[in-house]
C-alpha cells in the first residue's frame, strides 16, 4: 500500500492542564474524503490544525506527504503550500477585493507572476461560481458566497489536500446548501479531503469514513451509514441523536 | 394614498426646520436665544476689530495705538520676520520655495497615486533633497545658510514632515518588535516605549540637543537639528508603535491564521494584511498623533529653534510692535489652522474612502 497522505502517530497536545488531544493516532490514505464530528470541545478542530502547523503538539508525530510538521518551520511551509484550508468564519482578507484576495497569496507563497495568478483567480472563482462578484470586497458578499470565495482562494494554491473547520456552521441555514454543494463536488474528484462538520447529509454523500471524537480522543470510526444504524458507543448513539434533530 | 407637503401636522420648509431643532420646547428655545445672542455678539465683536475698525496700512507710526481695532500692518510689517525667521534677507526666496518643495510633498504623499513601497520614500527623499538643497546652499549662486540659521514656517514644516517620515517606520517597527514572539526583544521594545512615553518631549530634545554632545563621539553627533528630529521622531514613534499595535490587536486572530494557512512568509503577513488593517483600524487615532504633532513642534524654541511660534514672538519682542501681540497670535494661529485643519479634512476623506472598501 502507498505512504498515507497524512499520518498521526500518538499525537498528545494540552492547552496549559487541559488534555486537548489524547493519544490520537490517524492515517488518511491519499484521495480519501474523512469526517470528523463529535461534540464541542472534543478536539475535533484541535486536530485538524495540527495538520497544518496551525497549533503545536506535546509528543507524538505527524506527517503530510512525507513531511514532518513540527517545529522545523522551513517544512510547515512547505506543508502548507500543499495544504489548503477553510476556516468557521471564512476569514477572508476584508481590505482586498475577491480576486486580490485570491491572487495575492498566489504571488506571495509560491511566488507565481500576476498575470498567470489572475487567470488561476478567475478560473477558480468561476468554478465556485462567484466569479462575478471579482470586483467586489468580501463584507458586500453573503456568507455563502464568502466560504466559496474562502474555498476557491485555498485552491488557487492547487493544494493536494483540503482541510475544513466547520465550514457552515457560521452560516445562514438557507446558505449551507450553496457550500456543501461545491464541497461534495470536490469530494467526487480525488482530492483528499478532511472535514469537521456537524453535516451528516454531506457524510453521507460523499464521505469514505467518518470518525467520531470526544474528550479528545477517536471513539468510534467506520462509514456514515454504520455510525447511523450500528453505532457501538453510547457517545456515539447520543450524538448522531442530537444531530439529527 | 399620498403625503401631502401642505399637511399641517408635518410642515416643512425654513421655519419648520427652524422650529424642529431650535424651538421645540420651552427650555430649547431659552437655550437657542441665549447662545444665539452670544454668537451673534461675539460675531459683531470680531468683524468690528477684525475688519472694520482695523488699520491696514500704516499712514503715520502712531495710529495703532490709539484705534481700537485690529493694526495689521504689523503683519506687513513684520511678516517676513515670522515667516523666515533668522533666514537671511537676502536669500529668503530660497526659505519659500523650499516651503513649496515640502508642501508639495506633503499633498503628493497624501494621493493615493504615490502609496507603493517604490514611489512614496522616493518621494520624500526626493522632497527632502530639493529641500536642504534650497536651505542649506553653499553652490551656484547661493550662499551658504547653516540649519541654525533656518526658522519660521520652513523650519516648522520640516520638523513635522521629518518626524513624520523617520518616525513613522520606526513606528512599525517598535510595534512589531513588541509584538515578538521572543520575549527579550518584546519585553526590551516595551520597555523603550514605556520609558519614552513616560519622559516630557521637552527632556527628550533638551538631551538631544545639549547632554549627546557632551558624551557621544563627534562623528555620531551630527548637526543640532538633526539630532532633535530624530529624538522628536523616536518620541513620536513611542506614541504611534501603540496606537499600530492596537490597530493590529483588532485585526482577528482568524487574518494571521488564514495567511498562514495560505503559506504567506512573515513579511507579507505583516506588509499586506496586518498593517493595512491596523492603519484602516486605527486612521483617526493616527491623524490625532499627526495634528499633536504638528502643534508640537513649537517647542523646539526651547532648544534655540527659531521656527514658526518663536519668530512670532521675535516679531513682537521689540518695542516697536510690542502692542500688537493679538494681531501676531491670531496671525500665527490661522496659519497652524491652515494646515492642522487641512489634516483633519484629509483624514475624514481617507475614512469615508476606506468605508467605501478601498485599500
Amino acid at each position: 500500500m502507498a505512504d498515507p497522505a497524512i499520518h498521526i502517530q500518538s499525537v498528545d497536545k494540552y492547552y496549559g492542564d487541559y488534555h486537548a488531544l489524547r493519544d490520537v493516532s490517524l492515517d488518511v490514505p491519499d484521495g480519501q474524503t474523512l469526517v470528523i464530528c463529535g461534540p464541542s470541545g472534543s478536539g475535533k478542530s484541535t486536530l485538524i490544525r495540527c495538520i497544518n502547523g496551525l497549533e503545536t503538539y506535546a509528543s507524538g508525530s505527524v506527517e503530510v506527504l512525507g513531511l514532518a510538521v513540527g517545529d522545523d518551520r522551513h517544512l510547515c511551509n512547505l506543508v502548507r503550500k500543499q495544504v489548503g484550508m477553510v476556516f468557521q468564519h471564512f476569514n477572508l482578507f476584508p481590505h482586498l477585493t475577491i480576486l486580490e484576495n485570491c491572487v495575492l497569496p498566489q504571488i506571495r507563497a509560491i511566488g507565481k507572476d500576476r498575470t498567470a495568478a489572475t487567470e488561476e483567480a478567475r478560473t477558480q472563482l468561476a468554478r465556485m461560481q462567484v466569479d462575478i462578484h471579482a470586483e467586489k470586497y468580501p463584507d458586500q458578499l453573503s456568507g455563502g458566497q464568502q466560504q466559496r470565495v474562502a474555498l476557491a482562494r485555498a485552491l488557487c494554491l492547487k493544494p493536494k489536500i483540503m482541510l475544513f473547520d466547520e465550514p457552515t456552521s457560521a452560516l445562514d441555514p438557507e446558505m449551507i446548501s450553496e457550500v456543501l454543494d461545491v464541497m461534495q463536488a470536490l469530494a467526487r474528484e480525488d482530492m483528499t479531503i478532511i472535514c469537521v462538520t456537524h453535516e451528516m447529509g454531506f457524510a453521507r454523500a460523499v464521505a469514505d469514513r467518518v470518525i467520531l471524537m470526544a474528550e479528545g480522543r477517536i471513539v468510534e470510526e467506520g462509514t456514515a451509514e454504520q455510525m447511523f444504524t450500528a453505532p457501538t458507543h453510547q457517545i456515539t448513539r447520543d450524538f448522531m441523536k442530537a444531530v439529527q434533530r | 394614498m399620498s403625503l401631502t407637503l401642505s399637511n399641517p401636522d408635518n410642515p416643512t420648509g425654513f421655519v419648520a426646520a427652524l422650529r424642529k431643532h431650535f424651538f421645540a420646547t420651552k427650555l430649547d428655545a431659552v437655550i437657542s436665544l441665549v447662545f444665539g445672542a452670544l454668537i451673534i455678539w461675539f460675531v459683531m465683536g470680531v468683524v468690528d476689530w477684525a475688519i472694520l475698525d482695523a488699520i491696514f496700512r500704516l499712514e503715520n507710526r502712531d495710529q495703532c495705538t490709539y484705534e481700537a481695532g485690529a493694526c495689521w500692518a504689523v503683519i506687513e510689517s513684520r511678516g517676513r520676520l515670522i515667516m523666515f525667521g533668522l533666514y537671511p534677507y537676502a536669500e529668503q526666496w530660497r526659505s519659500t520655495l523650499a516651503c513649496f518643495v515640502i508642501i508639495a510633498t506633503m499633498v503628493l504623499s497624501c494621493v493615493p497615486l504615490f502609496w507603493s513601497v517604490r514611489r512614496l520614500p522616493a518621494l520624500w527623499v526626493g522632497g527632502f533633497t530639493v529641500f536642504v538643497l534650497l536651505m542649506r546652499g553653499g553652490f551656484w549662486n547661493m550662499p551658504l545658510v547653516t540649519s541654525e540659521q533656518w526658522g519660521g514656517l520652513a523650519l516648522t514644516l520640516f520638523i513635522f514632515s521629518a518626524v513624520f517620515v523617520i518616525g513613522m517606520p520606526l513606528a512599525v517597527l517598535f510595534a512589531l518588535a513588541r509584538r515578538s514572539d521572543l520575549p527579550v526583544i518584546a519585553k526590551s521594545f516595551g520597555l523603550i516605549i514605556d520609558f519614552v512615553r513616560s519622559l516630557p518631549l521637552l527632556t527628550i530634545l533638551f538631551a538631544a540637543a545639549v547632554v549627546v554632545p557632551l558624551i557621544a563621539p563627534e562623528a555620531l553627533q551630527g548637526n543640532k537639528l538633526m539630532r532633535v528630529v530624530v529624538a522628536f521622531a523616536v518620541f513620536f514613534a513611542a506614541y504611534q508603535a501603540e496606537i499600530i499595535r492596537a490597530g493590529m490587536q483588532s485585526t482577528s486572530a482568524g487574518q494571521e491564521e488564514a495567511a498562514i494557512a495560505l503559506g504567506m512568509p512573515y513579511w507579507s503577513l505583516v506588509v499586506d494584511i496586518l498593517l493595512p488593517q491596523a492603519f484602516r483600524n486605527t486612521l483617526p487615532s493616527t491623524i490625532n498623533q499627526a495634528v499633536i504633532t504638528f502643534k508640537e513642534t513649537s517647542i523646539v524654541t526651547f532648544v534655540g529653534f527659531f521656527e514658526l511660534m518663536a519668530s512670532g514672538n521675535a516679531a513682537i519682542g521689540t518695542g516697536e510692535w510690542g502692542n500688537q501681540y493679538v494681531e501676531v497670535y491670531v496671525f500665527l494661529a490661522f496659519i497652524y489652522f491652515i494646515f492642522v485643519f487641512g489634516l483633519s479634512r484629509y483624514g475624514a476623506w481617507l475614512e469615508t474612502r476606506m468605508r467605501l472598501g478601498h485599500g
